[in-house]
């Protein structure tokens, strides 16, 4: 069962278009909400008129920004709905709930506002400008995390410091040194399903929120902890979701349903995304600026690596503040380095707020630090793929964090490499003239990532049984398109040796019966959701052999489960059938032991703690995965426009579905490298919040993906599956930029890669923004 | 969605369509003739278009003609995109149609629509300015023919409350040496950051534009400089530059520089393609 390509289990639903998501369910009676949004990226809000709007027929009511509570998952920093000024472009300044849609768009259209505008902030560099407009003059006073490191009088958000060994000592043994800077813009997650919620209060109290999210237990915590509620009164349901990559992550149009239907009398209230809202409004992919510097020996050994990332957490941290520790902690790359210094921060902007974007601030850096490999494979003439195998970092050697690796916690980056290598043809050509006008090229990139989640992140699952002796799991994992309950049916298959067509999967999530799984992202349901599914199963057949020992009066150890049957080790032809005991047994004469039988486990990660403020000391993550990429270009010199002619990137549980997770994956990375950023104008406004001109990868305009697995087991994780959902996306960005610069002989260190920048940089102009 | 309430009419005859179009006016309406309907979806949810009355003209049987008679090509103004690739009656139409939005998109726009369209690039409108073809309009007074050149000038000048119902194109255009070039941003897919439409008559090229300024246009005195065949490539097309009308495009498509470099090679192409061949 396990490495087998089974049919996911919520496809049929999916491909006859019957699958249901948050905004399908309609019910009458329900009141509908339209957010009424901020044109300007930074302005003082002087007075907002709500006479006319409230004067439309329908309209139940108007909820402006006025005595609302801060909100923000590390750091609270954000109300709700924009009060007494507004940090970006689309930020929310009013509800307008309506009996229907019509009725509340019209009345939004009828608020105006009265603003003043302020001198926006458009990048980390920017903002951290002497004199450069503060964002949030209260930064001081703000609730903040134990681990968040805010520093008031500035934009700093957060700041991350890895401190490992010592940089006069790196420096010295270094003979070469490259340094370069790299940028990119905010860009869109672009998930086919917009975010929506709905929320009702009912009259006891109890809240009721229907999400289009990666994390239910979340918002069900978050409404408990911002509002005063009793959490146990709040009840989360999260049907399928319709892609997420991260962006429903953050807790936001959920908090609006939540006070929009308090303002009605606890009616149920739908918010409802816009494609144009979603991109601009809801939290965005973050943006970056950095600065990397590695010194190495002669012979290709890197001694020291000093890095600056200033990521573009946008108007308000939440989320951003993770994002740029994850990216900190995996900052050099997988590559052994003694000696590191590394300042990661989360700076404000008046650009929207970031979220995580798949593979969580990994593409990000690897970006950055990928891009600065390159340069030095190239200032020291060695080979690209020699450089990186020579300081893979391996079992033995220390992540930037100071966690010594095993070879359980580490995958084999060297055996990616060399796989990688013959893939791709690397000896025979890197670059190569096809005539006068085309070149084609290959790039290279590795990359790693380790799970930053809270230390304590749990997950739990539930296994009850029908009459015929079949199995229904309950985790807290949301199908958020990865197939995870899939993959989750067959551990349990396996574990059980049970058919997988008698293992029925609960999809939905509720909260009130679900067991909690911290959230679904980074990667993670399969080995967390996946060790929870096998404690419960273990505890389910302990208890089918308990009371098999007495039907069957033999002792529980000689016993095993299988096949539907609890039989005799030794004589299989002695057995009872499972469906005889999963509700208790009955002898002949009427008697009965047992009961229902219901299995339950739990995982939590073992071992983890926060980072040492100072020098970034910690264990952040369980394992770390790594993945080798390279990408093929065909470059037309004169016009400086290229096609990717092919993508490789480098175990799992469900084949075919890992495929797919990897593809997806690649297709996103390149698609994010090639042409997805937001423009913004010189007033810090999105110029192209519609899918007419943001554009990314269409169907029609993909390479040649070519995806291979390398098994190196992590010992802890069911059947040793290794998490790969996000590890396709890490290195593509780097990996086309590495293609593109050796085509057209010039360093790209900025993305997107319009063939506009490349045409750029080769003439030797400044990019600036349009 | 649409944030303005409307009345939808389906007239089945011009007569009627245009009647419909004086009462609602009278009523004080404003109302607007439309095929496909896609750019009043786009553009009424950014609040750039209005109307509070459509007319779909989709169901007149003159504007779903594609007929060939007596030498010349009419072709009615409802016709989706997809149906003219189809049917490829004037294969640089063809290529210029493909190359609009994508598949699913060009299902629901219309020829007359692309053409009349606010958005501006009006890219099927190329081939008809080069081959002089002829539009057939209908407005209060009845039905009446002109040229594409007095109607077209940057944007279909169509008094108020008259209509696209054909486009009239004479067979010889239809079978030319052409040559059309879309170049964008990135991909596929998208608006032109440059489109050059081109066919050779009596061994002189027309050329035509789109996405080069904020509107479509073919240019005498552009055809001019490109046409100077005693001169070289580079000459000529940097020659032609300086006669373009202004202004140039300077947008998140691209800048003016870019935009003007990847002219003169898509120019380039053109002219080496059409004069060789």
């Amino acid at each position: 069962m396990i490495g087998k390509s089974v049919i996911r289990k919520e496809a049929w639903e999916k491909v006859a278009g019957r699958a249901k998501y948050t905004h399908d369910d309609v019910e009458g009676g329900m009141l509908h909400a339209k957010l009424v949004t901020s044109p300007y990226a930074h302005a003082h809000i002087c007075e907002i008129h709500t006479e006319k709007a409230g004067s439309v027929p329908g309209v139940r009511a108007i909820v402006t920004g006025e005595g609302l509570p801060l909100t923000g998952e590390d750091l609270r920093d954000r109300p709700p709905i924009a009060f007494d000024k507004v940090r970006y472009h689309g930020e929310v300044v009013a509800v307008v709930v309506a009996d229907t849609l019509v009725q509340a768009e019209k009345a939004a259209n009828l608020i105006h506002v009265a603003y003043e505008p302020l001198p926006a902030v458009g990048s980390p560099r920017e903002a951290l400008q002497e004199g450069a407009p503060l964002i949030h003059e209260n930064l001081a006073n703000y609730q903040k995390g134990k681990y968040s490191y805010p520093e008031p009088g500035t934009n700093i958000a957060h700041r991350t410091k890895i401190r490992k060994g010592n940089m006069e000592k790196g420096w010295a043994e270094s003979d070469v040194i490259v340094e370069a800077s790299f940028s990119f813009s905010p860009s869109d997650h672009a998930a086919m399903e917009t975010r929506c919620a709905t929320a009702e209060i009912r009259q006891d109290g109890t809240i009721v929120i229907t999400a289009s999210s990666q994390a239910p237990f979340m918002i069900k915590r978050l409404i408990g902890e911002y509002f005063g509620e009793d959490v146990g009164k709040v009840i989360v349901h999260t049907p399928l979701v319709g892609g997420a990559y991260g962006g429903k992550a953050p807790v936001q149009l959920e908090l609006l349903a939540y006070l929009a239907s308090k303002a009605v009398g606890g009616r149920k209230v739908s918010v409802w995304n816009t494609r144009e809202q979603d991109m601009i409004t809801s939290p965005v992919h973050i943006g970056m600026e950095a600065t990397v510097k590695i010194g190495c020996t002669a012979d290709g050994y890197i001694k020291a690596a000093e890095i600056l990332f200033l990521f573009d957490g946008g108007a308000y941290s939440d989320k951003a503040i993770d994002v740029t520790r994850a990216a900190a902690v995996d900052c050099t790359g997988p590559y052994h380095i003694e000696n590191v210094w590394c300042d990661s921060l989360c700076v404000y902007t008046n650009h929207p707020y970031a979220s995580p974007f798949r593979s969580f601030g990994h593409c990000e850096q690897a970006f950055a630090i990928e891009r600065t490999i390159d340069l030095l494979a190239e200032k020291l003439n060695i080979d690209k793929l020699e450089l990186r195998m020579k300081n893979a970092i391996r079992p033995g050697h220390t992540t930037p964090t100071q966690v010594v690796l095993n070879r359980s916690n580490v995958g084999n980056l060297p055996a990616c490499i060399a796989r990688l290598r013959e893939l791709i043809q690397w000896d025979e050509w890197q670059r190569i003239e096809i005539n006068s006008r085309t070149v084609r090229a290959k790039g290279v990139s590795c990359g790693w990532k380790t799970s930053t989640i809270d230390t304590d992140a749990s997950s739990g699952a539930i296994l009850t049984f029908n009459p015929d002796g079949s199995v229904n799991l309950i985790s807290g994992v949301v199908e958020i398109g990865t197939g995870t309950k899939t993959v989750l049916a067959q551990i349990l298959s396996e574990k059980l040796k049970m058919d997988i067509d008698d293992i029925h999967v609960k999809m939905d999530i509720d909260t009130q019966t679900t067991p909690e799984h911290w959230k679904t992202v980074s990667s993670r349901g399969t080995f967390m959701a996946g060790r929870a599914v096998l404690s419960a199963a273990d505890d389910a057949i302990c208890q089918l052999k308990a009371i098999a020992a007495c039907v069957l009066r033999a002792s529980a150890e000689d016993l095993e489960v299988g096949y539907g049957k609890v039989l005799l080790r030794d004589d299989p032809s002695i057995y009872v059938p499972i469906k005889d005991i999963v509700y208790g047994y009955k002898y002949p004469n009427g008697n009965a032991i047992g009961g229902q039988l219901i299995g339950r486990g739990h995982y939590v990660l073992r071992h983890l703690t926060p980072l040492d403020k100072e020098t970034g000391a910690g264990k952040p993550g369980p394992e770390w995965t790594m993945c080798a990429h390279a990408v093929e270009i065909e470059f037309d010199k004169r016009d400086y426009t290229y096609q990717i002619i092919k993508a490789v990137s480098v175990k799992v549980l469900n084949r075919k579905a890992a495929l797919g997770q990897v593809m997806g994956a690649m297709s996103m990375g390149l698609s994010f490298a090639s042409r997805e950023t937001f423009f913004f104008d010189r007033y810090e406004r999105i110029l192209n919040a519609q899918l007419r001109t943001y554009r990314p990868i269409r169907f029609g305009e993909h390479p040649e993906y070519m995806v291979e697995f390398i098994e190196t087991p992590q010992i802890d994780a069911p059947y040793g599956a290794r998490g790969i959902g996000e590890h396709g996306l890490i290195g593509m960005p780097a990996a086309l930029a590495n293609a593109l610069s050796v085509a057209a002989e010039v360093p790209l260190n900025e993305l997107p890669l319009f063939p506009e920048l490349i045409w750029r940089t080769k003439k030797g102009k400044q990019h600036g923004s349009i | 969605m649409v944030p303005f309430d409307f009345t939808y009419h389906r007239p089945s005859s011009i007569e009627e369509a245009v009647r419909l179009f004086e009462r609602l006016h009278k009523q004080g309406k404003t109302p607007l003739y439309y095929g496909g309907g896609t750019e009043i979806i786009t553009l009424s949810r950014l609040n750039l278009t209005f109307a509070d009355a459509v007319i779909d003209i989709k169901h007149i049987p003159e504007c779903g003609v594609l007929r060939i008679e007596q030498n010349e090509l009419t072709l009615g103004a409802a016709l989706s995109l997809t149906s003219i690739e189809k049917a490829n009656p004037f294969p640089l139409l063809t290529k210029a149609a493909s190359e609009v939005a994508d598949r699913t998109a060009r299902n629901q726009i219309t020829l007359g629509g692309n053409v009349c369209g606010q958005i501006f690039y009006r890219e099927t409108v190329l081939p008809l300015l080069l081959a002089d073809c002829h539009v057939v309009i209908a407005g209060k007074e009845g039905l009446k023919q002109r040229s594409i050149h007095e109607v077209f000038q940057q944007r279909m000048r169509l008094e108020h409350g008259e209509f696209l119902v054909q486009v009239k194109i004479d067979l010889s255009y239809v079978s030319l040496p052409h040559a059309h070039t879309k170049r964008r941003k990135q991909g596929k897919i998208g608006y032109p950051l440059v489109t050059v439409a081109a066919i050779k008559k009596d061994e002189r090229l027309r050329v035509a534009f789109s996405g080069v300024c904020p509107f479509p246009f073919r240019s005498k005195a552009v055809e001019e400089q490109l046409n100077a065949r005693h001169l070289p490539i580079e000459t000529r097309i940097s020659r032609a530059l300086q006669y373009l009308p202004k202004p140039i495009l300077n947008d998140t498509e691209g800048s003016v520089e870019y935009r003007l470099f990847v002219l003169m090679n898509a120019l380039s192409d053109i002219l080496i393609a059409l004069e060789e061949g």
